[in-house]
């Protein structure tokens, strides 16, 4: 009896860990494995012209138009590919961000393209965006 | 006596602590994430290295899923665009004027008619200012 009670008193104070360590390497394990990387998303911002703003147009001068068509773009009705459009918006940007980028889209475009050129509208910071859409193919 | 009192003093029992402790990890780990369960994974977004990042989400935020077939769906519920004016009405009534964002999702591939459908019932819910989902950075 009093051998047991000595064996008892050593064990005092201590705490079995080998079944929580387990438990929590298999958590540990488990969540490694399902956890999949997130992709950083961004969120581009435009505006839709309103009727109310159409009144008191801004001078023609002042807004770039940009139609985004299926297979390219053109820029002030001139037809360009995406490298010549960024350089030439890039020049347009030099001049004022604030100006009004006017995008006109088809309804036959990918996404792809309105997002392609709102990127480099986003890269070369310029933040007046207006989004149309026009019917014909 | 004196001493088995101490050993029990000792050896407090912890099981029942770690239960819930796991319990609450478990708990968390699982409600964390619900807002991107919201979000269609089939829909491949376009990618726009040069975009920036927002931090802060807005509560009010709607969410606008529309894939490459041009279904437009919000949590994953298709919606005709009467309905989804009549929701961003609603979303806009609940804010009491103010601008409630909407974030539209759209595939790479998909025309833009399905966008303009859902830009169009932005303009009718008196919303001007859209913003497009697209890719930063792909995981992996």
């Amino acid at each position: 009896m009093a051998r047991k009670r000595r064996r008892s008193h050593t064990i005092a104070g201590e705490l079995n860990l080998t079944a929580m360590i387990d438990v929590a390497f298999q958590l540990l394990a488990f969540f490694i494995i399902t956890t999949k990387p997130v992709d950083v998303v961004t969120n581009l911002d435009v505006f839709r012209p309103s009727p109310e703003k159409q009144s008191q147009d801004q001078s023609p001068a002042k807004i770039i138009r940009v139609t985004v068509f299926p297979d390219g773009f053109t820029i002030n009705d001139r037809g360009v590919d995406s490298r010549q459009l960024t350089s030439l918006l890039g020049r347009l940007a030099e001049l004022d961000t604030t100006q009004t980028v006017l995008i006109q889209c088809l309804n036959a475009s990918p996404h792809g393209k309105l997002i392609e050129l709102l990127d480099i509208c986003s890269k070369l910071k310029l933040t007046n965006l207006s989004v149309v859409s026009s019917g014909g193919a | 006596m004196r001493k088995q009192r101490e050993e029990e003093y000792l050896s407090g029992n912890l099981t029942a602590m770690i239960d819930v402790v796991f319990q609450l990890i478990i708990f968390f780990v699982a409600t964390v994430n619900m807002q991107d369960k919201a979000y269609d994974d089939r829909i491949t977004l376009a990618m726009a290295p040069n975009g920036k990042v927002d931090d802060k989400k807005d509560p009010r935020q709607v969410a606008v899923d529309i894939d490459s077939k041009g279904t437009i769906m919000i949590c994953k519920t298709p919606l005709s665009s009467g309905l989804l004016t009549t929701i961003l009405k609603k979303a806009r009534a609940d804010s009491r004027g103010y601008d409630v964002p909407v974030l539209i999702r759209a595939d790479t591939l998909t025309k833009h008619e399905a966008v303009k459908k859902v830009m169009d019932a932005c303009t009718a819910a008196g919303i001007w200012k859209i913003k497009f989902t697209a890719l930063k950075e792909r995981s992996g």
